[in-house]
């Protein structure tokens, strides 16, 4: 019985010939990375000094902090903890990226998303590195864990493979195939486990498009996904890459814990009402359904991709009177992408607000809503209270579903601006 | 220390299928620090009463994929101030799962749970045993065996007294 790529990455990371799911060992994380938030690494710098005694980490380069929240600080007291985070990086000597962009986007961008690493920080979302065929979750407080020793204690987790078939209809983007495999496999159908994309269908969606799949893995339960590298994601990983190692792939009699296949041809626009990301419904039966603010961004959906796509739906037509609408790139070299490509001017036209790349407006600290608004987003997340009052509506969809709902004003069907 | 067995009654069954911790304090309330007032908000939306009739040792019992969406710590940090002890469910989400043991909080993924007890049977957990025990009515279940880190957790109280203990291999 050979072995998935999630059992060959667990195994180099905890120095051992081979691990099999199910086994506890003892794992280096080959990265750990945060964003400052409070109540986080704010608590985690202090309790590092203070609980444990560290006064600096022993290997800098295996750190990362990103500054991608409360950017720009709208507070004294925002703008305090940034300073903490600043002070830390500089006495630890740890890298720190801050205004470059949402965090997991940037990771991947800077170098952090080596095929055959393992990664770890506390949020879920770092989950999309998965792309590039590395092993990266999320652990929450358990970070804690890395920031004071070499090695961290995790059972290595089985995996589901979900292998995609078929070719995607027009107008259909990789956030309708995520929320289609919600729908389809259940929100707890990968729960502890690995969520493994492949299959021929795999061509169908970008790399970019791959991000947004891995990123939102945690809606169906998974601690993380992850997707066997093939040329065209080894050619943007590999010359970024802050170290080298030999990417791994899984073996073809590999032992997975369930196997699903996807039939890309049979998915259409689809939308997940609130309050939880586990409701996906048919975009098609909630037409006409008014909403005042657009949302497109977050590190799930604000990729050049999804750009495009906005641009081509909006070019020469005009955002709906009194919607808001939001574009907020993912990165910095997104953003500039755009401006070069023309997109910023195309979404500008049209009406956008269009921002420098921030985590806020996905979880309301910026553009917050109040009661009785209703949002089309492709944020993370549309449980109550997300983006503003928890009398406010988010209603999760595709950029191009985003745009098309901009123009009139209420949720409609991008295939008809496509 | 090894694990002390949990008994207590069933304080509450929350039967929905992937719960979303955050209602037990209701969303609005979910940035309340102190602990009092978050407490008193609790499981208004359940059982007005639950705070009087709750005691000491108590525990809850949840449906599959317990903890799914957003997890946050005040619902629970609210419901040990009223005295629940621990909480079993037929699953677990692991985000919730994750942030909770970090926290110390005994959590026993025990499938069958929902047919096995009834709201204020009283209950043991019996770690050395793997099982959980309707005392009141004499039937009985394996749960799920905790990873040995999770158990090293708990059985510290929390992620930093457990970090602050010699690592074993």
């Amino acid at each position: 019985m050979g072995y998935t790529i999630t059992e060959k990455i667990m195994a180099r990371a905890a120095g051992l010939p081979s691990v099999k799911a199910g086994d506890e060992v003892l794992a280096k994380p080959d990265y750990v990375i945060a964003y400052d938030f409070p109540g986080y690494t704010d608590v985690y710098f202090k309790s590092m000094k203070e609980d444990f005694g560290i006064e600096r980490v022993a290997e800098p380069d295996r750190f990362a902090i990103f500054i991608d929240h409360m950017v720009p600080a709208t507070s004294p007291k925002e703008e305090e903890l940034h300073i903490i985070t600043r002070t830390w990086c500089a006495e630890n000597n740890v890298p720190l990226f801050e205004r470059k962009g949402i965090g997991h986007q940037v990771a991947a961008e800077v170098g952090y998303a080596v095929p055959g690493a393992f990664v770890v920080h506390f949020d879920g979302h770092i989950s999309q590195l998965g792309t590039f065929g590395t092993l990266a979750m999320g652990i929450r407080r358990n970070i804690l864990e890395a920031f004071v020793r070499e090695r961290i204690s995790i059972r290595v987790p089985h995996t589901v493979r979900v292998d995609l078939e078929g070719e995607l209809q027009p107008g259909v983007m990789a956030r309708d195939v995520f929320h289609h495999l919600v729908r389809v496999l259940g929100p707890s159908s990968c729960r502890f486990q690995v969520l493994e994309l492949g299959g021929p269908g795999l061509s169908q969606l970008s790399t970019e498009g791959l991000q947004t799949v891995t990123g939102l893995a945690m809606f169906t339960g998974a601690i993380t996904a992850i997707v066997n590298p093939d040329e065209t994601r080894l050619a943007y990983a590999l010359p970024r890459a802050r170290k080298a190692l030999d990417p791994v792939w899984s073996d073809p009699d590999a032992d997975y814990a369930a196997r699903h296949t996807i039939d890309l041809s049979a998915i259409e626009p689809v939308i997940v009402i609130p309050p939880t990301p586990a409701n996906t419904r048919d975009l098609k039966d909630y037409l006409g359904l008014e909403v005042q603010v657009g949302y497109l961004g977050s590190c799930a959906s604000g990729r050049l991709e999804d750009l495009r796509v906005a641009a081509k739906i909006l070019a020469g037509r005009q955002v709906a009177p009194g919607f808001q609408l939001n574009v907020i790139p993912t990165s910095q070299e997104i953003m500039a992408a755009a401006a070069n490509e023309g997109l910023i001017g195309t979404l500008v036209a049209a009406g956008a607000f269009v921002s420098s790349p921030s985590c806020d407006y996905c979880f309301g600290r910026i553009a917050t809503m109040t009661q009785k608004q209703r949002a089309v987003s492709t944020g993370t997340l549309n449980v109550r209270g997300r983006m503003g009052s928890t009398d406010s509506e988010i209603y999760l969809c595709s950029a191009a579903s985003v745009a098309a709902a901009a123009i009139e004003g209420a949720i409609a069907d991008p295939r008809k601006y496509w | 220390m090894p694990l002390q067995n949990l008994r207590g009654r069933v304080a509450f069954i929350f039967e929905e299928i992937d719960f979303d911790v955050d209602q037990i304090v209701g969303v609005k309330n979910i940035k309340i620090t102190d602990i009092d007032e978050l407490a008193a908000a609790a499981m208004q939306d359940y059982d007005h009463d639950f705070r009087n009739s709750v005691r000491k040792g108590d525990l809850l019992v949840g449906n599959a994929n317990f903890g799914y969406g957003h997890p946050h710590y005040p619902p629970m940090r609210a419901m040990r101030h009223l005295g629940i002890a621990g909480m079993i469910a037929e699953s677990f989400s692991p985000g919730y799962w994750r942030g909770e043991v970090s926290m110390g909080f005994p959590q026993v993924s025990c499938p069958g749970i929902l047919g096995l007890v009834r709201r204020w049977d009283e209950v043991e957990v019996d770690w050395q045993q793997g099982r959980v025990t309707n005392l009141t009515t004499g039937a009985s279940l394996p749960f799920e065996p905790l990873a040995l880190a999770d158990r090293r957790m708990i059985e510290a109280g929390g992620l930093v007294p457990y970090l602050k203990q010699p690592l074993e291999v």
